[in-house]
């Protein structure tokens, strides 16, 4: 074991850690809007457009994120410029940052889990708070925005934590697509003296500090965010049952 | 405008199922040694010593945040190094399978012990004292009262890890083994790297077929163990009591 490169390529993959954070917080970001949209879709029942959101939800959930990655990668260059290329626009596709193809991948996978978070976090809202916002003259949008909403991120965010975390541990594999994150900058620091383990424990070790910090600050979120009626004698000792 | 060679899939198809046993195997064998380790680490979660609690906890919490590729090249490149170091046994010589094999193990047993966790925790306190209270002991009371009822309550969380288990086993075809995805990428390079998409759906059709079967078996499972389908006397109860909640 060699302590002097495990340090060395420590700080080195560090650089790494924005890329995996911009993947994880554009997926998240990008995919809000539509995932809001689809969970609607799903609550309503809407009938043609609830079968494709379901249709859509178990394709990217029952297939591998590698699978998803390679799919996305192999396809879409070739195809935008083919595309470019038949409507004669001069922009070479093959030179775009692969970094797009990431956070495209992650929004769709993202997509798929916000869906049902959001879909179970606004059924989970008391069906009275809604009505009681409608009754006191609040437009479908206002009791939405202003009632709904605000609860229901509440109750989301244990499992919007989950998701987090899977994306943060999903970006490990986009080195495949050549972009420069944690595992592709400790792997090529390997290649020179066949260090593999120690990079691996280096990667590891960032891994784990990222999901602590984003743990922790959910948690924080979380508390700061409880209804003082959580606060309770009842309530903590529930949680201590749970936890 | 997207030249899809549809009419390659099934000669592609034919081509990688052959190799579906080999993931299966990984999966099947990993979810029953996972689970025996997760039921071990969800006891333990349950300890009166607070060392064994912090060890389970730590354990949980550590897999939950590993990346599986990188766990994997971890167990594939350190596991030998450090058999090698201190007892002098060299395990390179053993089938990548192994490694895979222990590495989804370690990581299904994760989320394994935390499903039986929520189960055990879901059943209410009340059976286990009915069950003290009647004369059984600790043991039987749980094999008997407990497991039965958290069994079909862990099996939903238990059927999500199994589809993840399936998910991050496709990754194997990072260290070399030969399965569903290492076939595919074997076939990608004998055809000079061309008809990606076409090879890359198939194994996507494999895989949505697989979570399709393991979904519906599940499901078909739930139901089955319904708390309507139990016999009358269970659900009417002794004395008026009823024995399930």
């Amino acid at each position: 074991m060699d302590i002097q490169y495990l340090i060395d390529t420590f700080w080195l993959s560090l650089k790494g850690i924005p890329v995996t954070l911009i993947i994880t917080f554009s997926a998240l970001i990008l995919g809000t809007p539509i995932a809001l949209w689809f969970a609607h879709i799903k609550i309503q029942q809407i009938k043609f457009a609830n079968k494709i959101v379901n249709g859509y939800v178990t394709l990217i959930r029952s297939t591998p994120m590698i699978l998803q990655i390679l799919i996305v990668y192999s396809l879409l260059p070739s195809v935008l410029n083919r595309m470019f290329k038949n409507l004669s626009i001069p922009f070479d596709i093959f030179k775009v940052n692969p970094i797009i193809y990431a956070i495209l991948v992650f929004t769709l996978t993202a997509i798929a889990s916000l869906t049902e978070i959001y879909r179970s976090a606004i059924l989970a809202v008391q069906p009275g708070q809604k009505e009681a916002a409608l009754a006191s003259g609040f437009s479908e949008r206002q009791a939405n925005w202003r009632i709904v909403y605000p609860q229901a991120l509440r109750i989301a965010l244990p499992n919007l934590c989950n998701l987090v975390i899977f994306l943060v541990k999903g970006t490990s594999l986009v080195f495949i697509m050549t972009i420069k994150d944690i595992t592709a900058i400790a792997k090529v620091a390997a290649s020179f003296g066949y260090n593999y383990i120690e990079s691996y424990l280096d990667v590891l070790l960032i891994y784990l500090i990222i999901c602590s910090v984003i743990q922790f600050s959910f948690y924080i979120i979380e508390v700061l965010l409880d209804h003082p009626l959580h606060k309770s004698k009842k309530y903590s000792q529930w949680r201590l049952a749970h936890d | 405008m997207i030249s899809l060679h549809i009419d390659k899939i099934p000669s592609l198809l034919g081509q990688i199922i052959p190799f579906i046993p080999v993931t299966l195997f990984v999966v099947f064998i990993s979810s029953v040694l996972g689970s025996l380790l997760g039921g071990a680490i969800a006891r333990l979660l349950f300890s009166q010593k607070k060392l064994s609690r912090r060890f389970a906890q730590t354990y949980i919490y550590l897999l939950r945040c590993t990346p599986p590729i990188v766990l994997l090249f971890i167990v594939y490149y350190g596991l030998p190094k450090l058999f090698l170091n201190l007892f002098e046994i060299d395990l390179n010589v053993l089938d990548k399978l192994i490694f895979v094999v222990i590495s989804f193990t370690l990581l299904f047993a994760a989320s394994a012990a935390e499903t039986f966790r929520s189960a055990y925790l879901a059943i209410d306190a009340g059976q286990t004292e009915a069950g003290l209270a009647s004369g059984l002991t600790a043991l039987q009371t749980f094999w008997r009262i407990i497991f039965p009822q958290a069994l079909r309550v862990a099996l939903p969380n238990y059927c999500n890890s199994l589809v993840n288990l399936m998910k991050e086993g496709t990754l194997a075809y990072t260290i070399g083994l030969v399965d569903l995805m290492g076939q595919a990428n074997l076939i990608l390079g004998r055809n000079y790297g061309n008809y990606a998409i076409e090879t890359y759906l198939s194994v996507a059709i494999v895989y949505w077929l697989f979570v399709l079967i393991i979904e519906l078996s599940f499901n078909m499972l739930e139901r089955h163990l319904a708390f309507e389908r139990l016999p009358k006397k269970a659900k009417e109860g002794v004395h008026g009591y009823p024995v399930l909640d």
